[in-house]
């Protein structure tokens, strides 16, 4: 039987495109989310910080 | 943690891949195009163990409701569903030239194809519904009865006449493979289950962060 590497190639060269391209949106995703998480809490940090320097709420 | 896994996970990849096309000999009978039986059955692996992490997890969830069963459960389906389209994909490409044709309707391949559809449909019911508490509920309870189909998939090659042909490993009895070519195996199903706790691992934690922003 002949070997068929084109068929070979396109089997592995799929599944790399398809596991890399997973990969990369679970890493992009996971740096937006770490991104807005040290925003949110630099946000929370700055409020928490005013409200001491004005006192407490009435 | 993670980047140590994601080091070992490309170690045991690169491994398995010298496995299949060095250390692995030429299959006599099908000649070099049998080299993607080290994707495609790892794959399926992948995909059984996926839809049985997706079963225990969904009723842990159901019994105890804990937020991280569901987390897992939504991680590992989406995983799951990823590995189940490449298994199809990557057996459609090794069918062309040993079978003669893209694809047949045999029981094998069929009933691959429904549990594909039927996670995919977890998927998407978990993204159709707002309420979170809601989704993950109805989500646990596809999860557990898709779960029937995973033993359905792997009998089917014994209970109905398929073109397909019977598992050559994970079967009772003696095995009939030579011993290099399924050493080759068992790193790439080593490898490809070292991806898939990755890959879940590093989800699950982003679909904490995602509930987190939310809340």
């Amino acid at each position: 039987m002949p070997d068929n590497w084109g068929f070979v190639i396109a089997a592995y060269g799929l599944a790399a495109i398809v596991l890399i391209a997973y990969w990369r949106f679970l890493f992009r995703r996971e740096k937006e989310l770490d991104d807005a998480g040290t925003v949110r809490q630099h946000l929370s940090q700055e409020s928490g910080a005013q409200r001491t320097q004005r006192g407490p709420l009435p | 943690m993670r980047r140590l896994l994601g080091g070992v996970t490309l170690l045991g990849l690169a491994a398995g891949f010298v496995m299949g096309f060095v250390v692995a000999p030429r299959e006599s009978t099908q000649g070099n195009v049998q080299r993607i039986m080290y994707l495609h059955v790892p794959s399926v692996w992948v995909a059984y163990l996926a839809f049985g992490v997706v079963l225990v997890a969904s009723i842990v969830y159901l019994v105890r409701r804990a937020e991280a069963a569901d987390q897992l459960a939504h991680a590992s389906a989406e995983v799951g569903v990823l590995f189940t389209g490449l298994t199809i994909a990557t057996g459609s490409i090794w069918g062309k030239p040993t079978w003669g044709t893209w694809w047949t309707w045999d029981a094998r391949l069929t009933s691959v194809s429904i549990l594909f559809v039927m996670y995919l449909g977890y998927l998407l019911l978990r993204g159709m519904i707002d309420d979170r508490e809601r989704g993950a509920r109805f989500a646990a309870v596809l999860g557990i009865v898709a779960a029937f189909n995973i033993p359905l998939v792997h009998f089917s090659v014994y209970w109905w006449r398929t073109l397909h042909q019977p598992p050559s490993l994970m079967k009772p009895g003696p095995g009939t493979m030579p011993g290099i070519i399924v050493a080759a195996l068992l790193v790439n199903f080593a490898a490809f289950t070292l991806l898939y706790v990755y890959f879940v691992a590093k989800r699950a934690r982003l679909l904490r962060l995602e509930a987190e922003a939310e809340a």
